[in-house]
């Protein structure tokens, strides 16, 4: 795989382009922005036009994978939302509705999470039975359109993910929007930091890190699992729990560590196609999300596991999991990824294909409850016995 | 010599000749026909107890009818029935027609087949005048009761007496006549009938009086029921309709029997002027082609002529291209009239209606189909207490007189289910909002039974019914596609419409525009979008409509194929 440039990415104490840029989309400009689009609805509408607003288009056809950065960006494809559409209508009343919470929140100095915004904006359209959202998969689709349209990340318009994730290593972080509290993720019990949604530098500041690589993890019962055998101080290592794919936060403060701090990144999932999908997210970044791979991914991550080689390695046969239909279609699927169109994930996807066979990160617990600790993850680290 | 006066002039010849054959052939006669009438009440139409009593009051109504149209009088006509046990009822029908004289009121109820209308080229609702005195001999062959009549000129003389027939002599038996000093103009007749039951469903009474109400826009009609409920079926005519005029025979509705009679008393002294005189479109040029193919001299006594003779002239008749059938005879409704009233009766929607031009079947016999389509609304029949359950109402009709039983072998349902509807934009007939309105005119109408209910199948009638229906259907798909159309933009502003107060209260929070202004603006330009959309369905549904119309006026199949969705382009 290729590696980022490094020119791009700052040395510890210096702020990348895109952190200036980000400091610089203060509320203030993303709400000039917002109002923009706003003005343009505005005098469409007065001169008896459709009103029409423009936002990147997403998924397959507007996703490609650089070779170059590693990552999946998202082309210069726009579509058009307009008014007078029957498909487009009720998602321009919606995104209309997400426009003005969002001014609002940025004129109040408030912010809410995705869910909080469904609520908000939820109820019933006058004269029908018809509701302005019928569920949160509809608001986190038109947020996702707004962010397109104005160009910034749903932060910037105050509004965030739910938080999702947990940091736990000898990292210093101080929260510059909660009374600049201070603290050490290596002492805040076995829970760790609750990843926030929101950790841009002005927000959440990484004062120092002692660690020599970053550990994400897929799932909470190995992140308990590794703190109990502390092992986070005995191999300095930062702990990254997922608790499945990935949320922003918890993507956005990896690519912090990794492109900040120079820390390698080395992920452990479970070896099945959901953990590798897991695993290429934090690497080269997500279709949905394709916009701001660049500030979300870690091209040069690394895949520790759980491999199929594992299973003859460790003598794990018997604690196997068989591949579900959905799976083998899924692994399928990803063999024809660009981004796993090297030798060795060819043939690791193969050979699971062929096998049948999936295994999970606790199927370790077979040879003993600290045999991850001791045993499979430091000496597989040592020799660098990854996946690219 | 019409054969009415053939019939005056038999009967002349009969009472002339006291002695034999003759006498026993009269005898013979009104023995058969009260006789055969009593044997055979169910070929005319008296039998079924929901049907006895709907043939019943259809007697009755169409004498008021018919009398009153000759007199030009505008028809006022009151139905009662009382129910007075098990399957026992009294009927009442009165009218303001001109009213019977002491000689008249015999024959009009108490003589069979002894109608003014008998053996007439006229079109006319019933065809055989057995009808009235058909209900007396009902009535007291059921009940042993006589029937009441009142009937009065309007001279301040009013007749009221009972008659029954004597079934011997075909004669009416009249007692408890009465003359009574009294302003009333019409007829009152009152009859006792047992073994007939009354039901307001489909064939019924109710539904007799309903489609005889829309097919007689100018008679006002009010029924009271066993029960006491009164319905009225006001006239939204109130013009008479045109007289029938009586009409000469066509020679190609002729046959040698026919012929052979007429000319036994016929006054024209040679065979040509009796061929001239006597029948319809027979002029100079005729009689010499028809010389032409004959062995025989046209200048030759009628009176003399051989059955054979007689067969030449109808074998010539044949290759003889007369002029069609005078139409002078019909007398159709008029499409204004049908919509009028189906309109006022029916309460559909819509209502497309055609007055086709007269035709003629089987070469001699003119005959006119009318057509009314209405959609929609409270067309069709109602199936079920859920309004949405609905079948389509078929309302057949014969010189205005309703046809209420035998549909299945009418020529007029076969042609109704061999219309392809669906391209009329009617997925499905059997359930369709829809009323379907027939009247077929002539005046000689080929029932297929003398029960006289369903219209015979000729050829020449399918094809005429079909191309009617299909012309109005057209009409109507024209109508439904715009009404499609307009619905899908109805629906499509509405889509838009509901949006709009959420889109200008969050523009407005954005831009401080107002509100108001927003909202204004934004229907007018749902509205602009819209309307140019309909403006363009309506300039491709008038093309269509126009080009259909110019060639399809006889042509079989085309037809405007209403597009299952809307013209939206989303």
């Amino acid at each position: 795989m290729a590696k980022k440039e490094p020119k791009e990415k700052a040395h510890v104490h210096k702020k990348t382009a895109h952190d200036l840029r980000m400091e610089k989309e203060g509320p203030k400009e993303i709400g000039r922005r917002i109002k923009e689009m706003a003005d343009g609805l505005v005098e469409e509408i007065k001169a008896n036009q459709d009103p029409t607003f423009i936002t990147s288009q997403r998924g397959r056809g507007n996703v490609s994978f650089s070779e170059a950065e590693g990552i999946i960006t998202l082309g210069d494809k726009k579509t058009h939302r307009n008014f007078l559409n029957v498909a487009h209508a009720r998602k321009f009343m919606q995104t209309m509705l997400v426009t003005s919470k969002a001014n609002d929140y940025l004129g109040n100095n408030k912010t809410a999470a995705i869910r909080e915004i469904y609520y908000e904006l939820k109820h019933t359209v006058g004269g029908t039975d018809e509701n302005t959202f019928e569920d949160q998969s509809e608001s986190d689709g038109v947020i996702v359109d707004l962010e397109h349209s104005v160009e910034t990340i749903r932060e910037k318009l105050n509004i965030h993910a739910n938080p999702k994730g947990t940091l736990y290593g000898d990292i210093t972080l101080i929260d510059r929007m909660h009374r600049n509290d201070e603290f050490n993720c290596l002492k805040l019990g076995r829970g760790g930091w609750s990843i926030m949604s929101r950790l841009e530098p002005n927000e959440i500041e990484i004062k120092k890190v002692n660690a020599d690589y970053v550990l994400v993890i897929e799932t909470s019962a190995m992140l308990e699992r590794l703190v109990e055998e502390d092992y986070a101080r005995k191999n300095k290592c930062i702990l990254v729990g997922t608790s499945g794919q990935a949320a922003r936060g918890a993507r956005r403060l990896v690519h912090r560590l990794n492109a900040e701090f120079k820390l390698p990144v080395i992920v452990f999932t479970d070896g099945d196609p959901y953990g590798w999908y897991i695993y290429s997210v934090i690497k080269q970044g997500s279709m949905a999300l394709a916009a701001h791979s660049e500030f979300l991914a870690c091209p040069d991550a690394k895949y520790v596991g759980m491999t199929i080689e594992d299973i003859k390695e460790y003598g794990l046969e018997n604690v196997t999991e068989k591949m579900k239909e959905m799976d083998v279609k899924r692994a399928k699927e990803m063999l024809a990824y660009d981004w796993f169109k090297n030798p060795e994930w060819q043939a690791e996807l193969k050979t699971a294909i062929s096998l049948g066979k999936r295994i999970e990160q606790q199927a370790l617990a077979n040879k003993s409850l600290e045999f991850v600790a001791t045993e499979y993850l430091p000496k597989k680290i040592k020799k660098k016995q990854f996946l690219p | 010599m019409s054969k009415e006066k053939i019939e005056k002039k038999i009967k002349e010849e009969i009472e002339l000749d006291p002695v034999t054959a003759d006498t026993i052939a009269k005898e013979f006669k009104e023995h058969s026909v009260a006789e055969f009438f009593k044997k055979n009440k169910q070929m005319l139409g008296l039998y079924g107890k929901v049907r006895t009593l709907t043939t019943i009051i259809h007697e009755y109504v169409s004498n008021s009818l018919d009398a009153c149209e000759e007199a030009n009088i505008l028809p006022e006509i009151e139905v009662k029935l009382d129910e007075l046990g098990e399957e026992y009822y009294e009927a009442t029908v009165k009218d303001n027609g001109p009213g019977l004289t002491e000689e008249t009121v015999g024959k009009a109820f108490g003589q069979l087949l002894a109608g003014t209308k008998f053996h007439r080229m006229m079109q006319a609702r019933g065809q055989q005048g057995i009808g009235a005195s058909g209900c007396t001999m009902l009535s007291q062959s059921t009940t042993g009761k006589a029937t009441k009549v009142i009937t009065g000129k309007g001279d301040g003389k009013v007749i009221s007496l009972e008659l029954t027939i004597d079934p011997k002599m075909n004669q009416a038996k009249i007692t408890n006549f009465k003359k009574v000093d009294k302003e009333y103009r019409g007829t009152a007749v009152q009859a006792k009938f047992k073994g007939v039951i009354y039901k307001d469903t489909q064939g019924g009474v109710l539904e007799y009086l309903r489609r005889t109400a829309i097919a007689n826009p100018h008679a006002q009609i009010k029924f009271r029921d066993p029960k006491g409920q009164t319905v009225l079926f006001k006239r939204t005519l109130t013009h008479i309709p045109k007289k029938p005029k009586e009409m000469k025979p066509h020679p190609l509705g002729t046959t040698v029997d026919d012929l052979v009679t007429m000319s036994k008393y016929t006054e024209s002294r040679k065979a040509g002027s009796f061929l001239k005189n006597e029948f319809d479109r027979v002029g100079d040029t005729s009689l010499q082609k028809i010389q032409n193919m004959i062995r025989f001299d046209l200048n030759k006594d009628p009176h003399q002529l051989s059955w054979e003779e007689c067969e030449q002239l109808i074998q010539a008749f044949k290759k003889v291209d007369f002029i069609a059938p005078s139409t002078e005879g019909l007398s159709p409704i008029g499409e204004d009239r049908i919509k009028k009233s189906l309109e006022s009766i029916v309460k559909p929607e819509f209502v497309v209606t055609l007055t086709r031009k007269p035709k003629i079947y089987a070469g001699g016999y003119s005959f006119q189909i009318e057509v009314g389509l209405a959609y929609g609304g409270n067309a069709g029949e109602r199936t079920s207490s859920n309004p949405e359950d609905v079948k389509v109402e078929l309302m057949r009709y014969a010189n205005r007189a309703p046809l209420l039983f035998d549909g299945g072998s009418c020529a007029i349902t076969k042609a109704i289910q061999s219309v392809e509807w669906k391209r009329y934009g009617v997925r499905d007939l059997d359930s369709a909002p829809l009323a379907v309105f027939i009247n077929f005119i002539s005046v000689h109408v080929p029932y297929t039974g003398a029960g006289k209910q369903a219209i015979t199948d000729e050829e020449e009638i399918m094809e005429e019914l079909r191309l009617s229906l299909m012309d109005c259907g057209r009409r109507m798909g024209i109508y439904l596609g715009a009404k499609r159309r307009e619905h899908d933009r109805k629906m499509k502003q509405e889509m838009f419409y509901k949006y709009i107060p959420e889109i200008a209260t969050a523009l407005s929070s954005v831009t401080k525009e107002k509100k108001e202004t927003l909202i204004t603006k934004l229907e007018k330009l749902v509205k602009d979008k819209l309307g140019l959309e309909k403006l363009e369905a309506k300039i491709k549904s008038k093309q269509v409509g126009k080009e259909e119309q110019e060639k399809a006026d006889d042509e079989i199949g085309k037809a405007v194929v209403v597009e299952d969705e809307g013209s939206g382009d989303e």
